[in-house]
């Protein structure tokens, strides 16, 4: 009974890792999506080490993200993660996590000088690739589609980027609404070759609709863009709201990762 | 000794025309180089992010003898030169700022570089 209830507490976790990593919240801001499907906003090969801190788990997750763009206005990608969860008074478990399939597509554009303002949306599939069998298990074990609007507003001075999206989950997971909101500055004079430090702040969010709790994140982070081809980031996440038991609370996420641009 | 002076004035004679023949021929060659360049200017919007202009870049360069290739953020331009034999038309300068994700606006073509902007 207790392993049960154990389990279910580690799923829970693994289920908000899934939409937690972001790994496909490619180019700045660093945990929210830009509409953006360019250089290494679009093309750049993706990856990242995310400690979660739980008030009971340590969960590493390294995600590598893979998009393609069709165009500049239609992009796919492949999204595959390697996950280790270290639970209290459990034995870790490691291994490859679900699977992720993702498209994106333009919707609307509008350029100025210097700036641009544009919207796309996502669709999002995620396959239970990962085993369930373990306890805790590192699969979610739940087919998960996701559809998201993305938007943003960048000037060379600053960018504002939203996004809302409804996530539809099997298995007895719950439905949630997902919306991310983030500000970047970045600090020297712009520049091309690039050699910029960009600031993020924003906030992350996560509302379960079947079981009516909501998680809200202050996010924060700082990405240093060193050629036209490579970034170094790094991030931390504080939980402002998380309407959940205090034995799966989120102390704190902890990022660093790099983009590379590749194709 | 009328003859040795004749033939020494003759020789130094003969030197300085053929330097005077030689100087020309470098600056000529040089000349010609730059009547063979067309410089070109495209006024671009929606460079916004340094890295993403790295994309208009490649597309650029994918013109044969595209060289000296210059993105300049705030001033909203992009600066290269080509051969006269491999100039594009506006057509197609527009399609492959298109391409690369932005809108084009302005198109100049000129026989002389365009100036640099200066950082006071």
């Amino acid at each position: 009974m207790l392993l049960n209830l154990n389990m279910k507490k580690i799923l829970f976790v693994l289920f908000s890792i899934t939409f937690g990593t972001g790994v496909y919240a490619q180019g700045p801001p660093i945990f929210t999506e830009t509409p953006i499907l360019l250089g290494l906003d679009g093309g750049g090969i993706r990856t990242f080490g995310r400690f979660i801190v739980k008030e009971n788990a340590t969960v590493y997750v390294q995600p590598v993200g893979i998009p393609y763009n069709l165009g500049s206005k239609t992009q796919i990608g492949i999204i595959g993660r390697f996950i280790n969860i270290n639970p209290n008074q459990i034995q870790s478990v490691s291994g490859f996590g679900d699977l992720t399939v993702f498209a994106k597509q333009q919707l609307y554009q509008k350029d100025g000088k210097g700036k641009t303002f544009r919207i796309i949306v996502k669709l999002n599939q995620v396959f239970p690739t990962g085993k369930t069998s373990n306890t805790p298990s590192i699969g979610s074990g739940s087919w998960q589609s996701q559809l998201s609007l993305i938007t943003g507003y960048v000037t060379l001075k600053y960018g504002i980027y939203g996004q809302v999206g409804y996530n539809v989950t099997s298995n007895d997971l719950t439905d949630n609404l997902i919306y991310n909101f983030a500000f970047v500055y970045p600090l020297l004079p712009q520049k091309y070759p690039p050699n910029q430090i960009n600031l993020n702040i924003g906030f992350n969010g996560n509302y379960k609709t079947t079981i009516k709790g909501n998680s809200l994140f202050l996010s924060s982070g700082v990405q240093w863009i060193v050629s036209k081809t490579t970034l170094f980031e790094t991030g931390m996440q504080f939980p402002l709201i998380e309407e959940v038991t205090d034995a799966r609370k989120t102390k704190y996420t902890f990022t660093l990762g790099t983009r590379i641009l590749i194709f | 000794m009328k003859n040795t002076v004749n033939i020494k004035t003759g020789i130094i004679g003969l030197f300085f025309v053929v330097a005077f023949l030689m100087i020309p021929n470098s600056s000529n060659a040089q000349a010609t180089e730059t009547a063979e360049t067309v410089f070109i200017k495209v006024e671009v919007d929606g460079l916004s992010c340094p890295f993403c202009a790295y994309g208009l870049e490649k597309k650029i360069k994918k013109i044969e003898t595209a060289k000296d290739i210059k993105i300049e953020l705030e001033e909203g331009e992009l600066t290269f030169n080509v051969k006269n034999s491999h100039q594009p038309t506006k057509d197609e300068l527009t399609s492959i700022v298109k391409d690369a994700g932005f809108t084009p606006k302005e198109i100049h073509f000129s026989k002389i570089a365009f100036k640099e902007k200066t950082n006071d």
